[in-house]
């Protein structure tokens, strides 16, 4: 440890006591996500409950030449919060507060600890809902969604974090702290750097404390699993019912989706085997849009696009329908799948596939592509299964060049690299097949603004 | 052979009920409702034992309000062949729908009753047993296995340490325990399909039976909410805390 590092480390000691941990298993719990490839490696982690003492760790950050790496319910999937390089991990967990409620706003300001899955339990009890949903839930920190303007399962009905967060207090680079928006739905005053911060992946400054609006709680929440001949009619089948009614979710998974998340032990919807799958979503607001959402089934079964499908009766096969597509990653997981998360515009998407299973299955023909994804945005996840008798290093070698050809289709059709899961570290490397050269070219000045000495959360998104 | 299901309309499983702030019952307003889920592996069975072959027609039956019509309309979807609702805005008890059902089943000459052993709300597994001693049929209750063969039905039940089968003989009850069978889902080509089934209405009148309530609730109340545990720094101090404070040693 040099001198600088010493001294920084005694600084930290005097501001927060026993809550700044240097152990190995602290490094190494605190030290990674979801993704595994960088091995944990901070120099240690902090654990703040308080506004001042965030300010307090950035300043002697910048003092000391110290690099910080925000850490929230890590679940991240592309090493955005992972600390490789002799970082300090800034972990929110104490500052897990819920801290004002407004029932005429239907706002809760929280701290960014607070897990979603608290949120949203806190806003039901409130008889409220919080929309934004995905699978890592019960473990995500609002700070981390914030951080990845993180998306999910309901988003072609209720939008991104970004589209619920009316106010932030952010700590920047610099130590400063900025009030933004301040929880107002109408603002007209310049720049709203609130969405600088939202999906900046920490790279600005930290989120100590967000605003968060809610919205009426859903009501009969009904599905359809349906199959399909082909991609393009489940294209046809989101149009037709996009055309009635309100979908809240509208997912497709393949045959191979559907095979591995039945041998996982969840039932089987229905007999008839379909090349693809699509689950959607709706609320029953009255039997009319029961019998609508009838109407457009047989419609749909008319014209061949749809050959099979169930619809839930209560909300206990509300649930069980949902966890066809919800488990579909882990029935995967242990294939120790490639993945990617990317997005075309929703019109784009069957070419998009198309071409990436041609591409792919030209190159490697014993490689099984599994997809799925909230279709209704245009955002799909693709995995590709290590074929068993292939080492994993060769395995991840080989997926190295899909990556590229993906990204390079990705750019053809005008897409998004990362739709929901972030830049961080995996995807840095192929941020200019979504971003210009002259777009990433200000990010860095926007950077430069908030984050002069590349304090927070450096290496990641882009490399300064 | 014809098969007789009553189903019943109740909260909807995944429902948090709330209870009402005068303490009368659990409040119902704008909360979902679906069919029991004992319900459901009953009306599964029921149409299983009619794709074997040994059930000809499966009538499905509720005693409920004018919306358990939903039900019973998801029942046909399932595979029942037609259902009778029994209105009424009463709220129910067990031997008030064992008499409707017995009236029912008087009408019908159905060779068997399989319903659930329990309905969710009200948790009195009481129906089949009352409407057993009512026609003086033989019952076989929490079935986990359910064979029809030479007018008999060997029914295996779930008991406290282990399995018990009896064999009924036919006309017979059975009702039916969680691990019977997997309800499927209603496929929406029979969704459809079920509109057209008839569903007869009638009224505890045209039955000549009284659903009148026979017990009265006093008071319903959430249960006590627990208090949340503390972690003790030391042996001594678990003892002196279980000595002075809960006094158990």
């Amino acid at each position: 440890m040099t001198a600088f590092a010493h001294a920084a480390m005694e600084q930290l000691t005097d501001l927060l006591g026993k809550r700044l941990l240097t152990d190995q298993e602290s490094a190494e719990r605190y030290g990674v996500d979801w993704t595994k490839v960088w091995a944990p490696s901070p120099c240690a982690v902090a654990l703040p409950e308080t506004i001042d003492e965030v300010q307090q760790i950035v300043e002697i950050a910048n003092e000391h030449g110290l690099h910080l790496v925000p850490s929230g319910g890590r679940t991240g999937l592309s090493a955005g919060a992972v600390a490789a390089n002799n970082e300090l991990v800034v972990a929110f967990d104490r500052m897990n507060k819920v801290l004002d409620f407004n029932e005429f706003d239907r706002a809760v300001t929280v701290q960014p600890g607070v897990v979603t899955q608290q949120l949203q339990e806190f806003a039901e009890e409130k008889g409220l809902f919080y929309p934004v949903d995905f699978a890592s839930a019960g473990s995500s920190q609002i700070g981390g969604n914030i951080g990845t303007n993180a998306g999910g399962i309901k988003v072609i009905r209720y939008g991104m974090t970004r589209d619920w967060i009316t106010g932030l207090k952010v700590v920047t680079g610099k130590g400063e702290l900025l009030e933004l928006n301040k929880g107002l739905i109408k603002n007209a005053t310049g720049y709203d750097f609130r969405h600088l911060f939202i999906g900046s992946e920490g790279t600005l400054g930290f989120v100590v404390e967000a605003t968060v609006k809610l919205t009426r709680q859903p009501k009969d929440l009904t599905c359809l699993v349906l199959g399909a001949p082909g991609f393009r009619e489940v294209m046809k089948i989101l149009h037709a019912f996009q055309q009635d009614i309100d979908l809240t979710a509208f997912e497709f998974f393949s045959d191979k989706a559907m095979a591995h998340v039945l041998a996982h032990g969840v039932p089987k919807p229905f007999d008839t085997e379909c090349p693809f799958y699509c689950l959607l979503e709706f609320e029953q607001l009255s039997e009319q849009v029961g019998e609508q959402a009838m109407a457009i089934f047989e419609k749909c079964v008319e014209e061949g696009w749809v050959l099979d499908g169930v619809m839930s009766q209560s909300l206990q096969q509300l649930d069980q329908l949902w966890q066809l597509r919800e488990r579909i990653s882990e029935s995967i997981a242990p294939h120790t799948p490639y993945k990617n998360d990317i997005s075309v515009s929703i019109a784009k998407v069957p070419d998009f596939v198309e071409d990436v299973d041609t591409v792919v299955q030209d190159a490697y023909p014993d490689f099984e592509i599994v997809w799925f994804g909230h279709i209704g945005d245009g955002n799909m996840h693709l995995n590709i299964l290590k074929p068993a008798d292939l080492a994993k290093e060769d395995f991840f070698a080989k997926c190295n060049n899909v990556s590229k050809w993906v990204f390079e289709i990705v750019e053809k059709y005008n897409g998004s690299i990362s739709a929901e899961h972030g830049v961080g570290m995996t995807k840095k490397p192929y941020l200019e097949y979504s971003r210009s050269p002259e777009e990433i070219a200000c990010m860095k000045a926007v950077k430069q603004v908030f984050d002069p000495n590349n304090v927070m959360n450096p290496g990641k998104l882009f490399d300064v | 052979m014809k098969v007789l299901v009553p189903i019943k309309r109740v909260v909807d499983y995944n429902v948090k009920v709330r209870v009402k702030a005068d303490n009368t019952g659990v409040d119902l307003a704008n909360v979902k409702m679906a069919m029991n889920p004992f319900c459901e592996i009953a009306v599964e069975e029921a149409v299983r034992l009619k794709e074997k072959g040994v059930v000809t027609e499966i009538v499905a039956v509720s005693i409920g309000p004018k919306t358990a019509q939903e039900q019973l309309r998801t029942a046909m979807a399932l595979g029942a062949d037609r259902s009778i609702l029994v209105e009424t805005d009463e709220d129910v008890q067990p031997l008030g729908i064992a008499k409707a059902l017995k009236a029912i089943v008087d009408e019908e000459k159905p060779e068997l009753v399989i319903l659930g052993k329990q309905a969710i709300d009200g948790d009195n597994n009481q129906t089949g047993q009352m409407l057993a001693a009512l026609t003086g049929m033989p019952q076989g209750t929490f079935a986990s296995e359910v064979n029809v063969a030479d007018g008999k039905v060997k029914v295996t039940r779930e008991i406290d340490g282990g399995l018990q089968t009896v064999e009924l003989t036919l006309p017979a009850v059975v009702t039916t325990d969680l691990r019977l069978n997997e309800p499927r889902y209603a496929s929406l080509p029979n969704i459809m399909k079920a509109k057209k089934k008839p569903l007869d209405t009638k009224t505890a009148a045209d039955l000549g039976v009284d659903l009148t309530p026979r017990v009265t609730t006093v008071s319903v109340e959430a249960p006590a909410e627990r208090q949340a545990g503390i972690i003790v720094g030391s042996v001594d101090e678990l003892v002196e805390k279980l000595k002075n404070e809960a006094k158990v040693i």
